[in-house]
Order: C-alpha cells, then sequence, then structure tokens
C-alpha cells in the first residue's frame, strides 16, 4: 500500500468545511425539546403539514384516466384523494363525503368510473362533481352543484404528485422546490421507475428523529460496520466524509463518498455485472445531470436530496429511493421507504436488483432500532441539546427551516421577554 | 418421488427448491428468518458456484414468459440474494441488532 492510500483525502469541494461554508448557521449545539415537546408538535402539525407541499405518491401509480391514490395524512386530520380525471390531469380532493364527512374511499387505492360513498351512497365524479343522490327530494334547497368534493391543490414535479392543503398556497410547486428541483431536471425519473419495491413500518419516534438519520454519513462506519464494511468509507476517508453539500432557503443536498475500492461479498460480485448497486466503480457521468454529484468526484456513491419537510429523493446511477416520514403523534411515525429500478430485462438483472434491494432493506433495519433506542431515552432529561459536527451540517440546517416555519422559539422569547437567545 | 420443480441440467440444486424457490420477498425472508445457519450456509454453498451457469441458462428466456421450471430456478436464485447478507455480513439469519422484520411491511408484492 502507497503512503498516498492511507492518507486523508480532503473530499470537501473546496477546502472548507462545511460549516464554514455557512457561518450564519453557527456552530452551538441544537435544542432536543423540538423532538418531544407536545407543544411544538400541534405547531408542526398547523404551520408545516398544513402549509408546505408534500409528496404523496408518483405518477406511475394511477396511469389511466380513473386510477387514483387514498392517502391518509392523519398530522393533518384528513385523507387525501388524488386521482386522474378523463382528460389525464392530476386533481386531489379531501377524502370526506359533502353529505355527513364520512371517509369517502378506505382503500389504498384502484380505478373506477365515480366513487360511491359507503354511508348514504352519495356519488361523485372524476373531477370531484356531486352527481347522485339517493332520495333527493327529500331534502331542503340541495345546491348539487355546490356539493362536490373539496379540492386540494395539487402539482407535479418529474414525475412525484404533491399536494399543499393550505387552501391558497403561497407558491406554486415550482417555486416552493426553487433551485433543487432545477438540479434535478435530466435525472431519469421516469425510466427507473418501472420497479418500485416499497415498505412501511409505524416507529415509536419523532419524525424528525428519522430525518436526522438519513441526512448524515457520520453514522456509516459504527452503525452499518457489518452490513457496509467498506462502501462509503475507506482508509483514506475512515468517517464518511461527504464529497459535496449545499443549502438552499428549505431544501438541501449532500453528496455521499463512494469507496471505489470497495471489495464485493462472492453474490455482489455475481450481482455487480448485472447493474443495479448503488456502489459501483463504473459508474458514468454521461447518464447523470449536471445537479447530480455536481463536483463530478470520481469516489461518488449517491446523492441525498431533502426536501423540506419530509421528503428524500436520493439519487444513484441506475436506482434512486425516497422516504417518506409522515408524524402520527409526537413519538410516532409512519414511515415510506421505496427503493426504484427499471425494468428488468433478464433473469441476471432482476437477481441484481434483488441483491441490491435485500441489502437495501437490511441496511435500513439496522437504522431502524437506533432511531427506537434514541426516542425511547430522548425525554429523560438526561441531555437538552445534541453536539453536531461538520458533517452533520444538514441537520442543523434543517433545525434553522423548522423553526423558520414553526416559530416555537420566537414565541417563547416574546413570552419571558428576557430576550434569551435560544439555540435553534 | 414428487415431480422435479427444477430444470434438467440444475438438478443438483433440486433438493433445495422445495424450501427456497419462493416468488415472494416476504416468503423468501420468513424462510431466511425460520432457518438455522447450517441450512442457509449449505443452500448458499450448493448455488453460489453454480450461478453463473443459472444465469447464463435464464437469460436465454424473456423475464416476464419463462417456463415454469425456468421461473422455479429464477426464484431459488432470489432467495440466494436473500440469504447473501446473513452468510457474508451478519453470520446470522436475521440483521444484527436489527428491526423486527415482522414490523416492516412490504408495499409490493
Amino acid at each position: 500500500m502507497t503512503a498516498v492510500a492511507t492518507s486523508r483525502i480532503d473530499v470537501t469541494s473546496n477546502g472548507k468545511t462545511w460549516h464554514a461554508q455557512y457561518p450564519e448557521l453557527g456552530t452551538e449545539p441544537v435544542p432536543i425539546e423540538p423532538y418531544i415537546s407536545p407543544e411544538y408538535f400541534a405547531l408542526e402539525r398547523e404551520r408545516i403539514f398544513r402549509k408546505a407541499w408534500l409528496n404523496v405518491g408518483r405518477e406511475e401509480e394511477i396511469p389511466k384516466p380513473g386510477d387514483y391514490l387514498v392517502k391518509d395524512l392523519p398530522a393533518c386530520g384528513t385523507s387525501i384523494l388524488i386521482v386522474r380525471g378523463k382528460d389525464g390531469r392530476i386533481r386531489a380532493f379531501h377524502n370526506v363525503c359533502s353529505h355527513r364527512s364520512n371517509k369517502l374511499m378506505w382503500n389504498r387505492g384502484g380505478s373506477c368510473q365515480m366513487f360511491a360513498c359507503k354511508f348514504h351512497g352519495w356519488t361523485y365524479g372524476l373531477e370531484g362533481q356531486l352527481t347522485f343522490v339517493p332520495d333527493e327530494e327529500s331534502f331542503f334547497d340541495l345546491k348539487k352543484g355546490e356539493l362536490g368534493l373539496t379540492p386540494v391543490t395539487a402539482d407535479t414535479w418529474e414525475g412525484f404528485i404533491f399536494i399543499n392543503l393550505d387552501p391558497q398556497p403561497k407558491e406554486s410547486l415550482k417555486e416552493y422546490l426553487g433551485e433543487i428541483g432545477e438540479t434535478l431536471k435530466g435525472y431519469p425519473f421516469a425510466e427507473y421507475s418501472a420497479t418500485c419495491y416499497g415498505w412501511t413500518t409505524e416507529l415509536r419516534a419523532n419524525w424528525k428523529i428519522l430525518k436526522d438519520a438519513f441526512q448524515e454519513a457520520y453514522h456509516v462506519a459504527f452503525l452499518h460496520k457489518r452490513s457496509l464494511p467498506d462502501s462509503f468509507t475507506s482508509k483514506s476517508n475512515p468517517f464518511a466524509h461527504g464529497t459535496d453539500c449545499k443549502l438552499y432557503p428549505r431544501h438541501r443536498k449532500m453528496s455521499v463518498y463512494g469507496n471505489m475500492e470497495h471489495r464485493p461479498t462472492p453474490v455482489e460480485e455475481i450481482a455487480s455485472q448485472f447493474g443495479s448497486l448503488i456502489i459501483r466503480n463504473d459508474f458514468s457521468m454521461d447518464r447523470l445531470p449536471a445537479g447530480v454529484n455536481p463536483t463530478r468526484n470520481p469516489s461518488w456513491a449517491l446523492d441525498l436530496n431533502v426536501i423540506f419537510p419530509n421528503f428524500f429523493v436520493d439519487v444513484s446511477d441506475g436506482t434512486y429511493f425516497t422516504y417518506n416520514m409522515w408524524p402520527l403523534a409526537v413519538d410516532r411515525t409512519l414511515w415510506e421507504v421505496r427503493a426504484y429500478y427499471p425494468k428488468a430485462q433478464s433473469a441476471g438483472q432482476r437477481f441484481s436488483q434483488e441483491y441490491s434491494k435485500v441489502i437495501f432493506r437490511d441496511v435500513i433495519m439496522e437504522d431502524c432500532s437506533t432511531l427506537e433506542q434514541t426516542q425511547s431515552v430522548l425525554a429523560s432529561g438526561a441531555k437538552t441539546h445534541f453536539v453536531l459536527q461538520d458533517q452533520e451540517l444538514l441537520i442543523r440546517h434543517d433545525h434553522k427551516v423548522h423553526e423558520e416555519f414553526v416559530g416555537f422559539y420566537k414565541k417563547q422569547n416574546k413570552k419571558n421577554k428576557k430576550g434569551v437567545t435560544a439555540n435553534v | 418421488m414428487s415431480e422435479r420443480l427444477l430444470p434438467e441440467s440444475f438438478q443438483d440444486l433440486e433438493p433445495f427448491a422445495a424450501a427456497w424457490s419462493l416468488a415472494t420477498e416476504r416468503e423468501r425472508n420468513r424462510q431466511r428468518l425460520s432457518s438455522t445457519m447450517e441450512e442457509i450456509q449449505a443452500f448458499y454453498n450448493a448455488l453460489l458456484p453454480r450461478m453463473e451457469a443459472v444465469v447464463a441458462y435464464l437469460n436465454q428466456f424473456p423475464l416476464d414468459s419463462m417456463p415454469a421450471d425456468a421461473q422455479q430456478l429464477l426464484y431459488l436464485t432470489l432467495s440466494l440474494a436473500e440469504v447473501a447478507p446473513a452468510v457474508e455480513l451478519f453470520k446470522q439469519p436475521s440483521v444484527a441488532d436489527g428491526y423486527d422484520a415482522a414490523r416492516f411491511v412490504q408495499m409490493h408484492k
């Protein structure tokens, strides 16, 4: 082994620490209170989930007119019906009957010509209009034209369907996503979304504990020492320092280092002949738009794209995966994990995708344990703050964005009028 | 003797087919978690050296219209993907210090 190989490499974009690039964020510890406070959680429900754009699916899930998805949003006290109309447009509605507010569709999705309420048979068309009321003449001055389903603003970006529960969203989806949306333009989402494997689990942890865990790679060398012994770490980069990071007003991204000297296991070696793996030394910059792996680092594995408030789109060459974290209570979260692949053309490719998927799933199983263990002691009061290192900058930035939406500490400071600066 | 599941040229793998030729991830994962390391290792040791021949054989068929015995052989390879982390990484059937697999629910088939 040469001396060069054992010295630490500088994987940062310009030699500066990440925090030095964003001095306005400071370096102080960040408070634990937002992860355990019921008051904070109530504000998140109101000021984040009822205001921000939320990813609720992909266009491929509802390809034909009449195809629909049901998305329950307990944190917002509602359920959303997302449907493709006869005109091909995707619309969203509160999944609530106009009669006595029964939940209209109870399943997770399907295909239909109309929506009929199970309670009294009120029926709605694909564009939300009320089309039929049994025993209509017994009602008093029923104005059917005004009793359609309550619409919810919906739009798409790169095939991802978003909704916004604000009756009058302050920004369009395009404006809301801003620059991070632009950086992913040209990534082959449509091609890679042919096959989707998804899992869901209800975790006993605050939703931000989940978010934090997936916007840093510092934990890889320890938590994933068995599953990923040398994929994201190497002698020259033992702590999985990222190759780049970029913070936007609300969103952020990080390029994750990949060890091109990674030694595959015997089964991985076979799988690697057919693509689909995240660590691959044959990855092609040509297949990736300029906004992905923006520094064009040859030791690159994937980019994390953290879209506020609860959506991750993590892209690699040949596969991408997404997370949606849906809070249920201050200490409970419904988590959806999805891994996407192009359509397998051969048995070899199918095998390769299966191996990639299984490894991904097992790695996530290591993460899940930690998330619940953390939450189980958070309320102990033993600690009041998290201590963050340079490579945990994205977590610090998330705290800032949360506070901008929630205004919890601003309110507190006003209350005690002592001008004590909260560490956010 | 029961009917063979796998193609004739892969009869050496037939003893593993009943247990490991499984159509869904859920079934394969359950089989992994309910097997001993000895059973998993025996299956791994038998299939790994045959994978080159198996994949070459399977690749001659379109993925969506395989003969039934080839389909069973493909399922067998997917079980190799399922047990690989147990053998190669965790040295035990389940994820070491891992989450309860029953709580991680597949949304796909």
